[in-house]
């Protein structure tokens, strides 16, 4: 145990130790430099590792460090949100975890992490955190009320089941193997071939250079394809073909065994093959819902889920609910696990499909002008090549302005609204009436010549705000008034009249 | 849907004197724009680049010139129609504000989801006697500025609002 940590901070000497034989050369000095600095990091490592200190005291946990200055963090238990354990691949060899405390502040310099602790006690932190975190909100509740303050407590059966200390753990699913085969659909990773290549060759140059391979060898190479241009293209064509098989690897590795669990409260997220992470969202704190899907994925009927939560930093990476998988499974477990939603998406008014289109069609159409102007009077190649490409990517615009349209919608169904928007990106985010703070409409000069108007939901998680875009002026003030009636009726005249544009 | 009746207009204006800090403020916006394209024109017009056109060389003032005849009637137009657009309510524990020039904006806040309201002023405001109420929620798509009000107003609808919004806590979000 006590080698544990100085043995994991080796890879990462490993590097600057390289450095300093080759900056060095392989001479006596630098091999003494190297084994300097190596000794001087274990003990470094060591005393760190043996002055950090954590306990759990009353109802909060402190973290005390004690290298040079002494430093105690003090984390009250009530304000645990979250708990994530994650096992880096080093980690994992020596059965070891990191342990990360989500508090819900904004900065990450507020936030608890006990790193290299072993699996089995990051296990056991974990838990008796959370349980105890939630058996002091407990209690702070219950002094609230006994104080006779007006505390609504959001969701009195959730606390109860808290309250009873149950640990049943029940796994909502795990995400068979098969279905990683829809990872490249969502064109995540896709690119890696193309990084993997700019970083071999940015590599290769750095160590030319230290082989004494200077400029002149990089211009030889260089000037070697330019009269070699189909080897280019063929290394080119090779990186393309790889990019789905890459693609779908990276995905796999990040999403093995995904698994959905509920246990105390609290949805646990765990993935990952090498780095094994596991996310806790306190069911609490979970708002809503947004359900992602990009063509390839809608051609192929598949979705991804985030949940909306309040107070989750970093949410985009943290809050995934769900990988790729089919969208009725999609539906049926955040249904079972948040909530359903259960009305039909309204569409916007035909006045929006003009719009999406002119947004996507235009820009395009403006650049082939100037293009195909400049073209003519220059008569220069390039000019010509850009004429084309712009009106090609005009003529995409088309498609995919009417699928913006398509997509565009909002919806209430007595418990939970939903808005949705996006094509290569859709978004549908799916959240509790009760986690809406306020309305925001907006109108651009452009929109009140449509007769249109933006319309945002505040929502105190997640994003801040989910938005339909492009809403009739009925739309713009019926919507609200049918989600929160009481805080728009007053404001709202009975006269059917176009409200008024100024 | 419940509802398809049309919003009307808050209540209440901001106070006359919201004009001149918007004046001033455009102003300043007029002045950096007009004396960026000085610049500019005074840069591209000595450079001798081939693919500067002639007539804008030996002219180069056209620039800022074209600059301030079309900022002009927009310098011009702003503070009064921020004045007509910009107007707020209090009722039945909701704030609701309209703001805007170009865009328009009409905010709806529940008192009962208000986390904090600040007053605050800028030295233009102070020399106005004017201050900003900054109502926040959860949300910043839930959260409404309102610029322009007199102090007493602001101060006054502050206090009112926190004191409400104690009340009315709800810890949902």
């Amino acid at each position: 145990m006590l080698l544990i940590d100085p043995v994991r901070m080796l890879p990462n000497l490993l590097v600057p130790l390289v450095g300093v034989l080759f900056v060095g050369g392989f001479s006596s000095r630098s091999y003494v430099w190297a084994a300097v600095g190596v000794v001087g990091t274990v003990v470094f490592a060591l005393i760190r590792w043996a002055t950090l200190t954590y306990e759990i005291v009353g109802d909060r946990l402190e973290i005390t460090r004690s290298l040079v200055s002494r430093s105690v963090r003090t984390i009250p238990l009530e304000r645990i949100r979250g708990v994530d354990v994650s096992i880096p691949p080093l980690h994992r060899l020596l059965g070891l975890a990191v342990l990360k405390i989500d508090t819900g502040a904004s900065g990450g310099e507020e936030e608890g992490k006990l790193d290299g602790i072993t699996l089995e006690e990051a296990e056991r932190l974990k838990a008796a955190l959370l349980r105890r975190a939630t058996a002091a909100r407990i209690e702070a509740a219950a002094g609230a009320a006994a104080a006779g303050a007006p505390h609504e407590t959001a969701h009195p059966e959730a606390v109860e089941a808290a309250g009873a200390h149950v640990t049943a753990e029940r796994t909502i699913i795990s995400v068979p193997r098969r279905w990683l085969l829809y990872g490249p659909l969502s064109g995540a990773y896709l690119f890696t071939p193309f990084a993997l290549a700019g970083g071999a060759i940015g590599l290769a140059f750095q160590w030319g250079d230290q082989f004494g391979l200077g400029r002149e060898a990089a211009w030889t190479v260089g000037e070697w394809l330019w009269d070699h241009p189909y080897l280019v293209l063929v290394a080119v064509l090779l990186l393309v073909l790889a990019m789905p098989f890459v693609g779908a690897v990276m995905y796999a590795v990040f999403h093995w065994n995904f698994r959905l669990k509920e246990r105390d409260g609290y949805l646990v997220a765990e993935r990952g093959l090498i780095n094994r992470r596991s996310v806790s969202l306190e069911s609490r704190r979970v708002r809503g819902y947004e359900i992602v899907d990009a063509p390839a994925e809608r051609w192929a009927g598949v979705v991804r889920v985030w949940a909306i939560v309040t107070g989750l930093g970093d949410s985009s990476t943290r809050g995934q609910l769900l990988p790729d998988v089919p969208r009725a499974v999609a539906l049926q477990i955040t249904a079972d696990a948040i909530g359903p939603f259960r009305a039909e998406l309204r569409p916007h008014p035909p006045v929006a499909r003009r719009r999406r289109l002119f947004r996507a069609v235009f820009p395009w159409l403006a650049l082939f002008a100037v293009a195909a102007l400049s073209g003519l009077a220059t008569r220069t190649p390039p000019w010509w090549i850009l004429a084309v490409l712009a009106l090609l990517l005009a003529g995409l615009g088309v498609p995919l302005g009417a699928d913006r349209y398509r997509s565009l919608g909002h919806g209430y169904d007595g418990v939970r609204l939903s808005v949705r928007s996006g094509s290569l990106r859709r978004a549908q985010a799916v959240v509790e009436r009760r986690a809406v703070v306020g309305w925001r409409l907006r109108q651009t000069w452009f929109q009140r010549r449509a007769g249109v108007y933006t319309l945002t939901a505040g929502v105190g998680a997640g994003q801040g705000g989910y938005t339909a875009i492009d809403v009739s002026p009925g739309q713009a003030t019926g919507f609200p008034a049918e989600v929160t009636p009481d805080w728009l009726a007053p404001f709202v005249e009975d006269a059917p009249t176009q409200p008024r544009s100024l | 849907m419940t509802s398809t009746g049309s919003l009307r207009d808050p209540a209440h204006r901001v106070s006359p004197k919201a004009v001149k800090l918007w004046l001033f403020e455009a102003l300043i916006g007029f002045l950096v724009l007009v004396g960026g394209s000085v610049l500019l024109a005074a840069w591209v017009g000595e450079s001798g680049w081939s693919w500067v056109p002639g007539w804008f060389a030996e002219r180069p003032w056209v620039l800022p010139a074209a600059m301030g005849v079309l900022l002009t009637p927009f310098l011009v137009a702003e503070p009064f129609v921020r004045y007509a657009v910009h107007r707020w309510e209090l009722s039945g524990d909701v704030v609701y504000a309209r703001t805007g020039f170009l865009t328009r904006e009409w905010v709806f806040v529940p008192v009962s989801r208000i986390q904090t309201v600040d007053k605050a002023q800028g030295w233009m405001e102070r020399l106005l006697g004017l201050a900003t109420l900054e109502i926040r929620t959860a949300s910043h798509a839930g959260s409404s500025t309102i610029k322009g009000l007199d102090y007493e107003v602001a101060a006054g609808l502050a206090e009112q609002l926190a004191r409400r919004a104690e009340e009315l806590r709800d810890d949902a979000t």
